[in-house]
Protein backbone atom coordinates (compact mmCIF):
# COMPACT_ATOMS: atom_id res chain seq x y z
CA UNK A 1 0.00 0.00 0.00
CA UNK A 2 1.20 3.45 -0.51
CA UNK A 3 2.14 6.37 1.78
CA UNK A 4 -0.96 8.12 2.73
CA UNK A 5 0.94 11.09 1.87
CA UNK A 6 5.02 12.29 0.97
CA UNK A 7 6.85 15.10 2.63
CA UNK A 8 9.74 17.10 0.89
CA UNK A 9 12.42 17.61 1.77
CA UNK A 10 12.73 13.58 3.67
CA UNK A 11 15.03 14.19 6.68
CA UNK A 12 17.40 17.04 5.32
CA UNK A 13 20.78 18.52 7.12
CA UNK A 14 20.47 22.02 7.91
CA UNK A 15 23.07 24.53 9.69
CA UNK A 16 21.52 26.78 12.81
CA UNK A 17 19.76 29.21 11.76
CA UNK A 18 18.91 28.57 8.18
CA UNK A 19 15.79 28.36 6.81
CA UNK A 20 13.59 25.77 4.93
CA UNK A 21 9.88 25.35 2.96
CA UNK A 22 8.71 22.06 3.34
CA UNK A 23 5.98 20.27 1.36
CA UNK A 24 3.36 17.27 2.30
CA UNK A 25 1.62 16.15 -0.98
CA UNK A 26 -1.20 13.67 -0.31
CA UNK A 27 -1.50 10.50 -2.17
CA UNK A 28 -3.83 10.53 -5.61
CA UNK A 29 -5.42 7.68 -3.91
CA UNK A 30 -6.62 9.45 -0.51
CA UNK A 31 -9.89 11.80 -1.07
CA UNK A 32 -7.51 14.69 1.22
CA UNK A 33 -6.82 18.13 0.06
CA UNK A 34 -4.42 20.96 0.83
CA UNK A 35 -6.59 22.48 3.27
CA UNK A 36 -7.66 19.47 5.34
CA UNK A 37 -3.65 19.48 6.15
CA UNK A 38 -1.79 20.99 9.39
CA UNK A 39 1.37 20.53 10.78
CA UNK A 40 3.40 19.68 13.40
CA UNK A 41 6.75 20.56 14.78
CA UNK A 42 8.25 18.46 17.96
CA UNK A 43 4.59 18.01 18.92
CA UNK A 44 3.45 21.39 18.46
CA UNK A 45 1.35 22.77 16.12
CA UNK A 46 3.04 25.39 13.72
CA UNK A 47 0.82 28.44 13.30
CA UNK A 48 -1.43 28.56 9.77
CA UNK A 49 0.22 32.10 9.13
CA UNK A 50 3.25 29.84 8.06
CA UNK A 51 1.53 27.87 5.72
CA UNK A 52 1.21 28.07 1.95
CA UNK A 53 -1.21 26.03 -0.10
CA UNK A 54 1.06 25.18 -3.35
CA UNK A 55 -1.55 22.69 -5.07
CA UNK A 56 -4.97 21.06 -4.46
CA UNK A 57 -3.21 18.51 -2.49
CA UNK A 58 0.26 19.92 -1.36
CA UNK A 59 0.76 21.73 1.50
CA UNK A 60 3.51 23.92 2.10
CA UNK A 61 5.41 25.12 5.75
CA UNK A 62 7.85 27.96 6.26
CA UNK A 63 10.36 27.49 8.65
CA UNK A 64 12.75 30.05 9.34
CA UNK A 65 16.43 30.84 11.28
CA UNK A 66 16.04 27.08 13.10
CA UNK A 67 17.57 26.45 16.68
CA UNK A 68 19.59 23.19 16.75
CA UNK A 69 17.50 20.14 17.23
CA UNK A 70 15.84 19.19 20.36
CA UNK A 71 16.93 16.03 20.38
CA UNK A 72 20.32 14.27 18.08
CA UNK A 73 17.53 11.59 16.68
CA UNK A 74 16.32 15.02 14.31
CA UNK A 75 13.35 17.22 15.04
CA UNK A 76 10.29 15.58 14.00
CA UNK A 77 8.00 17.44 11.40
CA UNK A 78 4.73 15.82 10.67
CA UNK A 79 2.11 16.01 8.32
CA UNK A 80 -1.30 15.74 9.82
CA UNK A 81 -4.79 15.58 8.88
CA UNK A 82 -7.67 17.81 9.88
CA UNK A 83 -8.63 14.82 12.81
CA UNK A 84 -5.25 14.58 13.77
CA UNK A 85 -3.88 11.36 12.04
CA UNK A 86 -0.71 11.02 11.37
CA UNK A 87 0.02 11.32 7.32
CA UNK A 88 3.70 11.50 7.25
CA UNK A 89 6.96 12.77 8.93
CA UNK A 90 10.51 14.16 8.31
CA UNK A 91 13.46 13.80 10.53
CA UNK A 92 15.20 17.59 10.86
CA UNK A 93 18.60 18.04 11.74
CA UNK A 94 19.98 21.17 12.83
CA UNK A 95 23.32 21.40 14.19
CA UNK A 96 27.14 22.81 13.81
CA UNK A 97 29.84 20.89 12.33
CA UNK A 98 32.41 19.83 14.01
CA UNK A 99 35.17 21.16 15.71
CA UNK A 100 38.72 19.58 16.08
CA UNK A 101 38.97 17.62 19.03
CA UNK A 102 41.70 18.66 21.28
CA UNK A 103 43.62 17.62 24.50
CA UNK A 104 44.83 13.96 23.33
CA UNK A 105 46.42 12.21 26.03
CA UNK A 106 47.88 8.46 25.71
CA UNK A 107 49.22 5.61 28.28
CA UNK A 108 50.65 2.11 28.07
CA UNK A 109 49.87 -0.66 30.30
CA UNK A 110 53.28 -2.22 30.41
CA UNK A 111 54.22 -1.43 26.95
CA UNK A 112 51.28 -3.94 25.51
CA UNK A 113 48.73 -1.49 24.34
CA UNK A 114 47.86 1.91 24.28
CA UNK A 115 44.84 4.24 25.55
CA UNK A 116 43.89 7.89 24.30
CA UNK A 117 41.66 10.06 25.52
CA UNK A 118 40.49 13.13 24.14
CA UNK A 119 37.97 16.23 24.46
CA UNK A 120 35.57 17.40 21.99
CA UNK A 121 36.41 20.83 20.59
CA UNK A 122 33.01 22.42 21.09
CA UNK A 123 32.19 24.42 24.72
CA UNK A 124 28.56 24.09 23.70
CA UNK A 125 26.47 21.56 21.26
CA UNK A 126 26.54 20.52 18.18
CA UNK A 127 22.79 19.14 17.93
CA UNK A 128 24.23 16.53 16.36
CA UNK A 129 25.43 13.02 16.90
CA UNK A 130 29.00 13.17 16.36
CA UNK A 131 31.39 10.01 15.83
CA UNK A 132 35.21 9.96 16.79
CA UNK A 133 37.64 7.87 14.96
CA UNK A 134 41.10 8.01 16.53
CA UNK A 135 44.13 7.33 14.13
CA UNK A 136 47.63 6.48 14.35
CA UNK A 137 50.15 5.74 12.27
CA UNK A 138 54.11 5.03 12.69
CA UNK A 139 56.31 8.16 11.99
CA UNK A 140 57.96 7.31 8.62
CA UNK A 141 56.17 4.38 8.06
CA UNK A 142 53.18 5.16 5.64
CA UNK A 143 50.33 3.31 6.96
CA UNK A 144 47.24 4.76 8.80
CA UNK A 145 45.23 2.73 11.17
CA UNK A 146 42.15 2.68 12.98
CA UNK A 147 41.34 2.71 16.86
CA UNK A 148 38.41 0.01 16.97
CA UNK A 149 37.87 -0.11 20.68
CA UNK A 150 36.03 2.39 22.39
CA UNK A 151 34.58 4.53 25.44
CA UNK A 152 37.07 1.91 27.27
CA UNK A 153 37.95 5.24 29.46
CA UNK A 154 35.25 7.25 29.33
CA UNK A 155 33.15 8.78 26.12
CA UNK A 156 35.97 9.97 24.45
CA UNK A 157 38.27 7.20 24.33
CA UNK A 158 39.74 3.95 22.77
CA UNK A 159 42.00 1.69 23.22
CA UNK A 160 44.62 0.00 20.80
CA UNK A 161 45.13 -3.23 22.41
CA UNK A 162 48.06 -4.54 20.38
CA UNK A 163 50.63 -4.72 17.61
CA UNK A 164 51.95 -1.53 19.01
CA UNK A 165 55.76 -0.88 18.33
CA UNK A 166 58.67 0.70 20.74
CA UNK A 167 61.41 2.74 19.86
CA UNK A 168 59.51 4.63 17.20
CA UNK A 169 56.74 7.33 17.49
CA UNK A 170 53.23 7.37 16.61
CA UNK A 171 51.35 9.94 15.10
CA UNK A 172 48.17 9.61 16.66
CA UNK A 173 45.24 12.46 15.68
CA UNK A 174 41.04 12.24 15.92
CA UNK A 175 38.62 13.00 13.40
CA UNK A 176 35.33 14.14 14.20
CA UNK A 177 32.42 13.90 12.04
CA UNK A 178 28.54 14.44 11.80
CA UNK A 179 26.15 15.43 9.59
CA UNK A 180 27.68 19.03 8.57
CA UNK A 181 31.39 18.13 8.22
CA UNK A 182 34.63 16.88 9.45
CA UNK A 183 36.99 18.12 12.14
CA UNK A 184 40.75 16.82 12.72
CA UNK A 185 42.83 17.22 15.38
CA UNK A 186 46.53 18.44 15.56
CA UNK A 187 48.40 15.26 15.63
CA UNK A 188 50.52 14.24 18.23
CA UNK A 189 53.66 12.47 18.29
CA UNK A 190 54.49 10.05 21.18
CA UNK A 191 56.78 6.94 21.96
CA UNK A 192 55.44 4.15 24.20
CA UNK A 193 58.25 4.02 25.94
CA UNK A 194 57.45 8.10 27.37
CA UNK A 195 54.08 7.32 28.14
CA UNK A 196 54.15 3.87 30.24
CA UNK A 197 51.81 3.03 33.09
CA UNK A 198 52.22 -0.03 35.34
CA UNK A 199 49.68 -2.10 37.88
CA UNK A 200 49.55 -0.78 41.43
CA UNK A 201 52.15 -2.22 43.91
CA UNK A 202 51.06 -5.87 44.96
CA UNK A 203 51.06 -7.18 48.15
CA UNK A 204 51.31 -4.04 50.15
CA UNK A 205 51.22 -5.23 53.70
CA UNK A 206 50.59 -2.31 56.53
CA UNK A 207 51.91 -4.07 60.25
CA UNK A 208 53.03 -2.16 63.56
CA UNK A 209 56.44 -1.56 64.26
CA UNK A 210 56.65 -3.20 67.96
CA UNK A 211 54.99 -1.35 70.49
CA UNK A 212 55.66 1.83 68.59
CA UNK A 213 52.56 3.83 68.89
CA UNK A 214 53.19 6.53 66.16
CA UNK A 215 54.88 4.08 63.78
CA UNK A 216 53.64 1.53 61.07
CA UNK A 217 55.82 -0.32 58.86
CA UNK A 218 54.49 -0.62 54.90
CA UNK A 219 56.16 -3.20 52.32
CA UNK A 220 54.95 -4.08 49.09
CA UNK A 221 56.52 -5.70 45.83
CA UNK A 222 57.06 -4.44 42.88
CA UNK A 223 54.73 -4.78 39.80
CA UNK A 224 55.48 -7.78 37.98
CA UNK A 225 55.00 -7.17 35.17
CA UNK A 226 57.75 -4.91 34.06
CA UNK A 227 60.10 -7.03 36.57
CA UNK A 228 61.89 -8.01 32.89
CA UNK A 229 62.70 -4.12 32.04
CA UNK A 230 65.23 -2.55 33.08
CA UNK A 231 63.76 0.49 35.09
CA UNK A 232 64.06 2.87 38.00
CA UNK A 233 60.39 2.92 39.90
CA UNK A 234 59.50 5.75 42.05
CA UNK A 235 57.14 4.61 44.89
CA UNK A 236 54.33 6.99 46.58
CA UNK A 237 52.44 6.44 49.81
CA UNK A 238 49.27 8.04 50.79
CA UNK A 239 47.40 7.36 53.88
CA UNK A 240 44.85 8.66 55.86
CA UNK A 241 42.94 7.83 59.42
CA UNK A 242 40.24 6.09 58.86
CA UNK A 243 37.58 8.63 59.79
CA UNK A 244 39.11 11.30 57.25
CA UNK A 245 38.62 11.42 53.61
CA UNK A 246 41.94 14.01 53.64
CA UNK A 247 44.81 11.67 52.57
CA UNK A 248 48.34 12.56 53.48
CA UNK A 249 51.50 11.86 50.57
CA UNK A 250 54.83 10.54 51.27
CA UNK A 251 56.72 11.72 48.17
CA UNK A 252 59.94 10.67 48.61
CA UNK A 253 60.17 6.74 49.09
CA UNK A 254 62.15 6.28 46.05
CA UNK A 255 62.45 2.40 44.51
CA UNK A 256 62.38 0.88 47.79
CA UNK A 257 59.68 -1.63 48.11
CA UNK A 258 59.39 -0.45 52.10
CA UNK A 259 58.55 2.32 53.90
CA UNK A 260 58.33 3.17 57.83
CA UNK A 261 55.47 6.00 58.38
CA UNK A 262 55.84 7.73 61.98
CA UNK A 263 54.06 10.53 63.91
CA UNK A 264 50.95 8.69 63.71
CA UNK A 265 48.30 8.85 66.00
CA UNK A 266 48.15 6.23 68.66
CA UNK A 267 45.53 3.66 68.63
CA UNK A 268 44.01 4.56 65.48
CA UNK A 269 43.15 3.04 62.63
CA UNK A 270 45.18 3.90 59.26
CA UNK A 271 44.20 3.11 55.04
CA UNK A 272 47.37 3.10 53.02
CA UNK A 273 47.88 3.10 49.31
CA UNK A 274 50.79 2.44 47.37
CA UNK A 275 51.61 3.26 43.84
CA UNK A 276 54.00 3.16 40.98
CA UNK A 277 56.01 4.88 38.54
CA UNK A 278 57.88 3.04 36.01
CA UNK A 279 60.26 6.14 35.86
CA UNK A 280 63.02 5.82 33.05
CA UNK A 281 61.84 2.54 31.58
CA UNK A 282 64.76 1.35 29.01
CA UNK A 283 66.37 4.61 29.27
CA UNK A 284 63.42 7.04 28.53
CA UNK A 285 64.25 10.44 30.23
CA UNK A 286 60.97 10.86 31.02
CA UNK A 287 58.65 10.68 34.02
CA UNK A 288 56.02 7.59 32.98
CA UNK A 289 52.92 7.48 34.42
CA UNK A 290 51.79 6.56 37.96
CA UNK A 291 49.64 3.65 38.14
CA UNK A 292 46.70 3.37 40.19
CA UNK A 293 46.52 3.29 43.95
CA UNK A 294 46.49 -0.26 45.33
CA UNK A 295 43.62 -1.12 47.22
CA UNK A 296 43.78 0.04 50.85
CA UNK A 297 45.20 -1.78 53.32
CA UNK A 298 44.30 -1.23 56.87
CA UNK A 299 46.20 -1.28 60.24
CA UNK A 300 46.36 0.32 63.19
CA UNK A 301 48.73 1.73 65.65
CA UNK A 302 48.90 0.58 69.50
CA UNK A 303 46.83 2.28 71.94
CA UNK A 304 48.82 4.86 73.77
CA UNK A 305 49.83 3.98 77.30
CA UNK A 306 49.63 6.67 80.18
CA UNK A 307 52.31 7.10 82.77
CA UNK A 308 54.97 8.00 80.30
CA UNK A 309 57.74 8.02 83.06
CA UNK A 310 57.71 4.69 83.27
CA UNK A 311 57.47 4.06 79.38
CA UNK A 312 60.19 2.23 78.08
CA UNK A 313 60.86 1.85 74.36
CA UNK A 314 59.56 -1.70 73.93
CA UNK A 315 59.51 -4.53 71.71
CA UNK A 316 62.88 -6.01 70.02
CA UNK A 317 62.47 -4.57 66.70
CA UNK A 318 65.01 -3.33 64.38
CA UNK A 319 68.03 -1.20 65.88
CA UNK A 320 67.29 2.33 64.22
CA UNK A 321 68.23 5.52 64.91
CA UNK A 322 64.19 5.94 65.70
CA UNK A 323 64.99 3.97 69.05
CA UNK A 324 67.65 5.62 70.45
CA UNK A 325 65.42 8.72 69.23
CA UNK A 326 63.12 7.32 71.22
CA UNK A 327 65.44 6.58 74.05
CA UNK A 328 66.03 10.17 73.96
CA UNK A 329 62.77 11.51 73.69
CA UNK A 330 61.87 9.95 77.18
CA UNK A 331 65.03 11.11 78.73
CA UNK A 332 64.16 14.59 78.10
CA UNK A 333 60.54 13.61 79.37
CA UNK A 334 61.71 12.77 82.22
CA UNK A 335 63.88 15.42 83.05
CA UNK A 336 60.74 18.53 81.80
CA UNK A 337 57.86 16.44 82.70
CA UNK A 338 56.45 15.68 86.84
CA UNK A 339 54.03 13.09 85.82
CA UNK A 340 53.34 12.94 81.82
CA UNK A 341 49.24 12.31 82.33
CA UNK A 342 48.36 16.31 81.11
CA UNK A 343 51.86 16.91 78.97
CA UNK A 344 52.29 14.08 77.27
CA UNK A 345 50.86 15.07 73.78
CA UNK A 346 52.14 18.46 73.96
CA UNK A 347 55.63 17.33 74.85
CA UNK A 348 55.74 14.77 72.28
CA UNK A 349 54.83 17.77 69.42
CA UNK A 350 57.46 19.86 71.03
CA UNK A 351 60.06 17.23 71.10
CA UNK A 352 58.81 16.31 67.13
CA UNK A 353 59.37 19.46 66.22
CA UNK A 354 63.05 19.96 67.52
CA UNK A 355 63.91 16.35 66.51
CA UNK A 356 62.12 17.65 62.69
CA UNK A 357 64.62 20.58 62.88
CA UNK A 358 68.16 18.78 63.61
CA UNK A 359 68.19 15.99 61.40
CA UNK A 360 65.77 14.88 58.71
CA UNK A 361 65.30 11.01 58.31
CA UNK A 362 64.42 9.29 55.55
CA UNK A 363 61.36 7.16 55.97
CA UNK A 364 59.87 9.70 58.36
CA UNK A 365 56.66 11.68 58.15
CA UNK A 366 56.97 14.35 60.43
CA UNK A 367 53.60 15.95 61.01
CA UNK A 368 50.86 14.39 63.00
CA UNK A 369 47.52 13.94 61.35
CA UNK B 1 23.63 -7.75 37.63
CA UNK B 2 20.89 -10.12 37.91
CA UNK B 3 19.99 -10.80 34.54
CA UNK B 4 23.60 -11.82 33.79
CA UNK B 5 23.24 -14.30 36.83
CA UNK B 6 20.55 -15.61 35.51
CA UNK B 7 21.61 -16.07 31.49
CA UNK B 8 25.07 -17.67 32.66
CA UNK B 9 23.40 -20.04 34.29
CA UNK B 10 20.40 -20.59 31.86
CA UNK B 11 23.64 -20.99 29.76
CA UNK B 12 25.23 -23.41 31.12
CA UNK B 13 22.00 -25.26 32.10
CA UNK B 14 20.91 -25.23 28.78
CA UNK B 15 24.22 -26.36 27.10
CA UNK B 16 23.40 -29.58 28.03
CA UNK B 17 19.88 -29.95 27.14
CA UNK B 18 19.47 -30.90 23.56
CA UNK B 19 21.38 -34.04 23.91
CA UNK B 20 20.24 -34.64 27.23
CA UNK B 21 16.80 -35.19 29.60
CA UNK B 22 16.55 -31.96 31.42
CA UNK B 23 16.45 -32.77 34.59
CA UNK B 24 20.11 -35.03 34.29
CA UNK B 25 21.63 -31.69 34.96
CA UNK B 26 23.24 -31.44 38.15
CA UNK B 27 20.94 -28.56 38.88
CA UNK B 28 17.64 -30.29 39.88
CA UNK B 29 15.64 -27.96 38.11
CA UNK B 30 11.68 -28.88 38.64
CA UNK B 31 9.88 -27.74 35.57
CA UNK B 32 7.29 -25.89 37.89
CA UNK B 33 10.81 -24.22 39.24
CA UNK B 34 11.70 -23.30 35.76
CA UNK B 35 7.86 -22.11 35.47
CA UNK B 36 8.23 -20.03 37.82
CA UNK B 37 12.06 -18.42 37.44
CA UNK B 38 10.30 -17.53 33.51
CA UNK B 39 7.33 -15.87 35.21
CA UNK B 40 9.54 -13.79 37.59
CA UNK B 41 11.97 -12.62 34.76
CA UNK B 42 8.91 -11.58 32.43
CA UNK B 43 8.08 -9.28 35.71
CA UNK B 44 11.51 -7.97 35.94
CA UNK B 45 11.68 -7.27 32.05
CA UNK B 46 9.03 -5.47 31.96
CA UNK B 47 10.12 -3.18 34.85
CA UNK B 48 13.35 -3.14 33.11
CA UNK B 49 11.51 -2.22 29.74
CA UNK B 50 9.72 0.95 31.65
CA UNK B 51 13.28 2.61 31.89
CA UNK B 52 14.63 1.87 28.66
CA UNK B 53 11.05 2.78 27.05
CA UNK B 54 11.42 6.15 29.12
CA UNK B 55 14.72 7.12 27.95
CA UNK B 56 14.45 5.55 23.95
CA UNK B 57 11.01 7.48 23.19
CA UNK B 58 12.81 10.62 25.00
CA UNK B 59 15.73 10.15 22.48
CA UNK B 60 13.07 10.15 19.61
CA UNK B 61 11.76 12.64 20.59
CA UNK B 62 8.22 14.62 20.72
CA UNK B 63 5.49 13.58 19.80
CA UNK B 64 6.96 9.85 20.34
CA UNK B 65 7.41 10.20 24.22
CA UNK B 66 3.84 12.04 24.63
CA UNK B 67 1.40 9.74 26.35
CA UNK B 68 -1.38 9.80 23.95
CA UNK B 69 1.19 9.30 21.05
CA UNK B 70 -1.30 7.21 18.70
CA UNK B 71 0.50 7.02 15.03
CA UNK B 72 -0.57 4.60 12.40
CA UNK B 73 0.25 1.22 12.30
CA UNK B 74 1.59 0.78 8.59
CA UNK B 75 1.84 -2.50 6.74
CA UNK B 76 5.43 -2.48 7.56
CA UNK B 77 4.95 -2.49 11.62
CA UNK B 78 3.02 -5.98 11.29
CA UNK B 79 6.68 -8.05 11.08
CA UNK B 80 6.93 -7.71 14.93
CA UNK B 81 4.22 -10.53 16.28
CA UNK B 82 1.34 -9.42 18.01
CA UNK B 83 0.21 -10.20 21.70
CA UNK B 84 -2.99 -9.25 21.06
CA UNK B 85 -5.26 -12.14 20.75
CA UNK B 86 -8.37 -13.32 20.75
CA UNK B 87 -9.60 -14.49 24.35
CA UNK B 88 -11.09 -17.77 23.75
CA UNK B 89 -8.49 -18.12 21.61
CA UNK B 90 -5.65 -17.50 24.13
CA UNK B 91 -7.83 -19.91 26.65
CA UNK B 92 -7.76 -22.54 24.33
CA UNK B 93 -3.93 -22.98 23.57
CA UNK B 94 -2.47 -26.27 24.40
CA UNK B 95 0.69 -25.98 26.91
CA UNK B 96 2.89 -26.35 23.88
CA UNK B 97 1.21 -23.58 21.44
CA UNK B 98 1.05 -21.02 23.97
CA UNK B 99 4.88 -21.65 24.87
CA UNK B 100 5.57 -21.98 21.08
CA UNK B 101 4.09 -18.46 20.73
CA UNK B 102 5.83 -17.01 23.55
CA UNK B 103 9.10 -18.45 22.18
CA UNK B 104 8.55 -17.50 18.92
CA UNK B 105 8.00 -13.99 19.65
CA UNK B 106 10.40 -12.85 22.04
CA UNK B 107 13.03 -14.60 19.29
CA UNK B 108 11.50 -12.02 16.95
CA UNK B 109 11.54 -9.21 19.30
CA UNK B 110 15.27 -10.05 20.57
CA UNK B 111 16.54 -9.58 17.13
CA UNK B 112 15.03 -6.59 16.28
CA UNK B 113 15.88 -5.02 19.56
CA UNK B 114 19.73 -5.75 18.42
CA UNK B 115 18.76 -4.18 14.84
CA UNK B 116 17.87 -0.56 16.70
CA UNK B 117 20.72 1.38 15.58
CA UNK B 118 23.86 0.78 17.87
CA UNK B 119 25.90 3.94 17.15
CA UNK B 120 23.44 6.43 17.48
CA UNK B 121 21.87 7.64 20.68
CA UNK B 122 23.27 8.58 23.80
CA UNK B 123 25.81 6.07 25.51
CA UNK B 124 22.66 5.84 28.05
CA UNK B 125 20.33 4.28 25.73
CA UNK B 126 23.08 2.39 24.47
CA UNK B 127 23.59 1.13 27.84
CA UNK B 128 20.17 -0.10 28.87
CA UNK B 129 19.50 -1.32 25.44
CA UNK B 130 22.56 -3.65 26.11
CA UNK B 131 21.45 -4.80 29.16
CA UNK B 132 17.53 -5.10 27.94
CA UNK B 133 19.34 -6.99 25.53
CA UNK B 134 21.01 -9.26 27.49
CA UNK B 135 17.92 -10.03 29.46
CA UNK B 136 15.63 -10.69 26.91
CA UNK B 137 18.02 -13.64 25.68
CA UNK B 138 18.35 -14.88 29.22
CA UNK B 139 14.02 -15.04 29.13
CA UNK B 140 14.46 -16.92 25.22
CA UNK B 141 16.72 -19.17 27.13
CA UNK B 142 14.65 -19.69 29.85
CA UNK B 143 11.06 -20.33 27.87
CA UNK B 144 13.40 -22.90 25.52
CA UNK B 145 14.45 -24.77 28.69
CA UNK B 146 10.66 -24.98 29.84
CA UNK B 147 9.55 -26.24 26.62
CA UNK B 148 12.85 -28.99 26.72
CA UNK B 149 11.91 -30.02 30.41
CA UNK B 150 8.01 -30.87 28.81
CA UNK B 151 9.48 -32.76 26.01
CA UNK B 152 7.93 -29.99 23.58
CA UNK B 153 10.58 -29.64 20.66
CA UNK B 154 11.47 -25.86 19.50
CA UNK B 155 10.14 -24.14 17.37
CA UNK B 156 12.44 -23.58 14.10
CA UNK B 157 13.41 -20.53 12.74
CA UNK B 158 15.08 -17.52 13.38
CA UNK B 159 16.67 -17.20 16.88
CA UNK B 160 20.07 -15.58 15.71
CA UNK B 161 21.18 -12.50 16.25
CA UNK B 162 20.48 -11.35 12.56
CA UNK B 163 17.87 -9.61 11.22
CA UNK B 164 15.42 -12.28 9.89
CA UNK B 165 15.22 -11.96 6.06
CA UNK B 166 12.85 -10.49 3.97
CA UNK B 167 12.47 -7.73 6.76
CA UNK B 168 12.19 -4.48 4.96
CA UNK B 169 14.54 -1.54 6.45
CA UNK B 170 12.55 1.64 6.75
CA UNK B 171 12.80 3.82 3.66
CA UNK B 172 13.37 7.00 5.91
CA UNK B 173 14.24 8.30 9.57
CA UNK B 174 10.94 9.11 10.56
CA UNK B 175 9.39 5.45 9.37
CA UNK B 176 12.04 4.24 11.57
CA UNK B 177 10.95 5.92 14.19
CA UNK B 178 7.46 4.89 14.21
CA UNK B 179 8.85 1.28 13.64
CA UNK B 180 10.67 1.33 16.67
CA UNK B 181 7.52 2.90 19.29
CA UNK B 182 5.84 0.10 17.97
CA UNK B 183 8.46 -2.63 18.66
CA UNK B 184 8.54 -1.10 22.51
CA UNK B 185 4.69 -1.08 22.38
CA UNK B 186 4.60 -4.94 21.64
CA UNK B 187 7.31 -5.74 23.87
CA UNK B 188 5.41 -3.82 26.46
CA UNK B 189 2.05 -5.92 25.69
CA UNK B 190 4.27 -9.32 24.88
CA UNK B 191 5.13 -9.24 28.49
CA UNK B 192 1.83 -8.45 30.10
CA UNK B 193 0.61 -11.15 28.36
CA UNK B 194 3.48 -13.28 29.09
CA UNK B 195 2.99 -13.40 32.65
CA UNK B 196 -0.65 -14.71 32.48
CA UNK B 197 0.84 -17.33 30.20
CA UNK B 198 3.27 -18.45 32.77
CA UNK B 199 1.05 -17.73 35.69
CA UNK B 200 -1.52 -20.24 34.07
CA UNK B 201 0.90 -22.95 32.69
CA UNK B 202 2.06 -22.79 36.72
CA UNK B 203 -1.13 -23.58 37.70
CA UNK B 204 -1.65 -26.96 35.54
CA UNK B 205 2.08 -27.89 36.04
CA UNK B 206 2.51 -28.70 40.00
CA UNK B 207 5.31 -30.81 41.32
CA UNK B 208 3.45 -34.46 41.33
CA UNK B 209 3.23 -34.07 37.52
CA UNK B 210 6.68 -33.76 36.76
CA UNK B 211 7.89 -37.16 39.08
CA UNK B 212 4.62 -38.95 37.03
CA UNK B 213 6.57 -37.63 33.77
CA UNK B 214 9.71 -39.36 34.95
CA UNK B 215 8.48 -42.75 35.86
CA UNK B 216 6.58 -43.14 32.89
CA UNK B 217 9.66 -42.27 30.70
CA UNK B 218 11.45 -45.24 32.79
CA UNK B 219 14.29 -42.88 34.14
Amino acid sequence: AADPAVISPQDPTLLIGSSLVATCTVSATSPLKAEDLYWTLNGRRLPPTSYTALGPTTLGVALAHLNGSKQQSGDNLVCHSRDGGILAGSCLYVGLPPEKPVNITCWSKNMKDLTCKWAPGTEGETFLHTNYTLKYKLRWYGRDNTCQEYHTAGPYSCHIPKDLALFTPYEIWVEASNRLGVAVSDVIMLDILDVVTTDPPPDVHVSRVGDLEDQLSVRWSSPPALKDFLFQAKYQIQYRVEDSSEWKVVDDVGNQTSCRLAGLRPGTVYFVQVRCNPFGIYGSKKAGIWSDWSIPTAASTPRSERGAGGCDPKGGEQNTTLRRELKQFFGWVKKHAYGCSNLGIKLYDQWRVWLQKSHKTRNQVGKEP
Amino acid sequence: GDSWGIFTFLCAALCNLPALPALNCTEELGTSQSIQKTYDLTRYLEHQLRTLAGTYLNYLGPPFNEPDFNPPRLARAERVPSATVDLDLWRGLTDNARLAANYRAYSRLLCYLRALDGQEGTAELRHRLGHFCSSLQGLVLSIAGVMSSLGYPLPAGPAGPTTPPGTPVAPNDFLKKMDDFWLLKELQTWLWRSAKDFNRLKKKVPPAVVTLRLEARGF
